[in-house]
């Protein structure tokens, strides 16, 4: 509720003007999800109209990655909302050779220009302008 | 920024000896006064109303401080602390800046209260200054309250200049979002005294900042200051992010640095707005249509809600960069930031609080 209020305040609109926006309609009467499943998308998109920055952010990140095409054996992910600037990794091996490979191929990961990019944006730096 | 006069002086017994009592009278002859005996917690609540807070500001208390009045700022957790010692002679305040910490933070004793005994918080600071001349201190007076807006009432600030101008290891630092600095200009600071403002655009300080001097007002106090013999400091904090705060915060420099001489600069200070979920709630209760509560903030893990890193890591790197422009070695910190925005900002961070203290006590 706090989120709507905030979007409400913030655009200088109705609270039912963001409820019955289309977007959000559209996911309320998705006929082929289930009401536990609309709920969360319904709340998912307020979120993203409460923070669009740092949903384009988070989205631009997850973008890239996808593109360093490491998972699921090597999971890539960052901090809820953004704190913190950093990367975590996770991986897990069950012999030296695995953990060779993983190695090389998070090393051929760092290397490559989505790396670059994920660190930019963790840094406030505009992906564009580096 | 009306003038602000209490509606009522409150004397705890014993306190018409200080010479706070006598500053009061003689400024504010017209104002009533009632003496009680004692400034219990009780005595000070005033539940009736349903902005406890907002009227507390109106009447005045003076009293004897009876704890102590020398600490170590708090900081916050987890982030770069600049080793800052506070002295803190006031409670409350008369501005009422929408986004406050103390709305919070003194939600349960509001009472907006001076203490009288100047000659204890003396005495105090003097122990742990003499005991401790090898080490540096920064103190400041603003922490629960704002260092001059009573000033003109008080003459605080004057009792207290000529003791710390005296001291060799000591920077005493009066910040505030006034223009009440008369009482100052025919003391000698002698280098150990810094007036400091805190600054926002003009239409930030029309919005948020009720109350308090005008950006016009603050930058012609700056300049009496400066011209006085005083060092100067800016803080722009709380930084408020929102369509056009960018070429709002380049004109608001310009204005500063056409002001002031920036060689007279003993550092700038940047914090982007930050609250507690329970600031805001306050907030929302005192001030709903502020459009502060629609920013991007996220929770951080000190508890405060900031602008997220990205989006607040850009708003640094832009000031500092204008900031550079102007005054191309002035000191400039974070407050109350971790390591890692200090790193993303700056290129570093301080190794310990020591570090950055001692990196600014050689600027006075």
């Amino acid at each position: 509720m706090d989120w709507l209020e905030e979007i409400a305040l913030r655009d200088r609109i109705e609270i039912n003007a963001v409820l019955s926006s289309k977007t959000i309609d559209d996911l309320k009467t998705d006929p082929r999800r289930g009401r536990a499943d609309r709920l969360k998308r319904v709340k998912e998109q307020i979120r993203r109209l409460r923070y669009p920055r740092l949903a384009a952010a988070e989205e631009e990140i997850r973008t890239r990655i996808q593109a360093l095409k490491l998972q699921p054996e090597i999971r890539l992910s960052v901090p809820a909302g953004l704190e913190g600037g950093r990367l975590q990794v996770e991986f897990s091996a069950a012999s030296a050779a695995e953990l060779r490979d993983a190695a090389n191929r998070l090393a051929r990961a760092a290397a490559a220009p989505q790396a670059a990019e994920i660190f930019a944006l963790l840094a406030g730096q505009p992906v564009d302008e580096k | 920024m009306e003038t602000f006069i209490p509606q009522e002086l409150i004397v705890e017994r014993g306190s018409e000896l200080s010479p706070i009592y006598r500053n009061l009278r003689r400024a504010l002859p017209q104002v009533p006064v009632t003496t009680i005996e004692e400034a219990g917690a009780g005595a000070l609540a005033d539940a009736r109303s349903p902005d406890a807070f907002g009227a507390a500001k109106k009447k005045l208390y003076l009293m004897r401080h009876r704890g102590e009045f020398f600490k170590k700022c708090p900081g916050s957790d987890g982030q770069v602390c600049c080793n800052y010692f506070v002295i803190n002679f006031a409670s409350n305040c008369p501005m009422d800046c929408s986004y406050c910490y103390l709305q919070e933070y003194l939600q349960d004793n509001p009472a907006l209260k001076v203490f009288s005994n100047v000659d204890d918080l003396i005495a105090e600071a003097d122990r742990t200054l003499q005991k401790h001349r090898g080490v540096f201190f920064r103190i400041g007076t603003g922490e629960i309250t704002d260092s001059l807006a009573l000033e003109p009432y008080t003459g605080m600030a004057r009792e207290l200049i000529p003791y710390f101008a005296a001291q060799p290891n000591v920077l005493l630092e009066l910040k505030t979002k006034s223009a009440a600095v008369e009482t100052l200009l025919d003391l000698d600071p002698k280098g150990r005294v810094v007036v400091a403002w805190s600054m926002n655009p003009e239409r930030v300080i029309a919005l948020e900042e009720h109350d308090t001097a005008s950006l016009r007002a603050r930058l012609a106090a700056a300049r009496r200051c400066q011209d006085a013999g005083y060092r100067l400091g800016f803080h722009f904090d709380p930084m408020i992010e929102y369509d056009g705060w960018q070429a709002d915060y380049q004109a608001l420099l310009e204005e500063i640095f056409a002001a002031v001489d920036w060689r007279r600069l003993s550092w700038l200070s940047l914090g982007v707005l930050r609250e507690t979920p329970g600031l805001k709630r306050r907030m929302r209760e005192r001030y709903p249509q502020s459009r502060l509560l629609s920013g991007e903030q996220v929770l951080c893990p000190d508890g405060k809600l900031r602008y997220f890193q990205p989006l607040r890591v850009a708003m640094y790197r832009n000031m500092v960069r204008w900031i550079r422009r102007h005054a191309p070695t002035v000191k400039i910190y974070l407050c109350m930031e971790s390591p890692e925005v200090w790193r993303q900002v700056f290129g570093f961070a301080p190794a310990c609080e020591k570090e950055l203290g001692n990196q600014m006590a050689p600027l006075a």
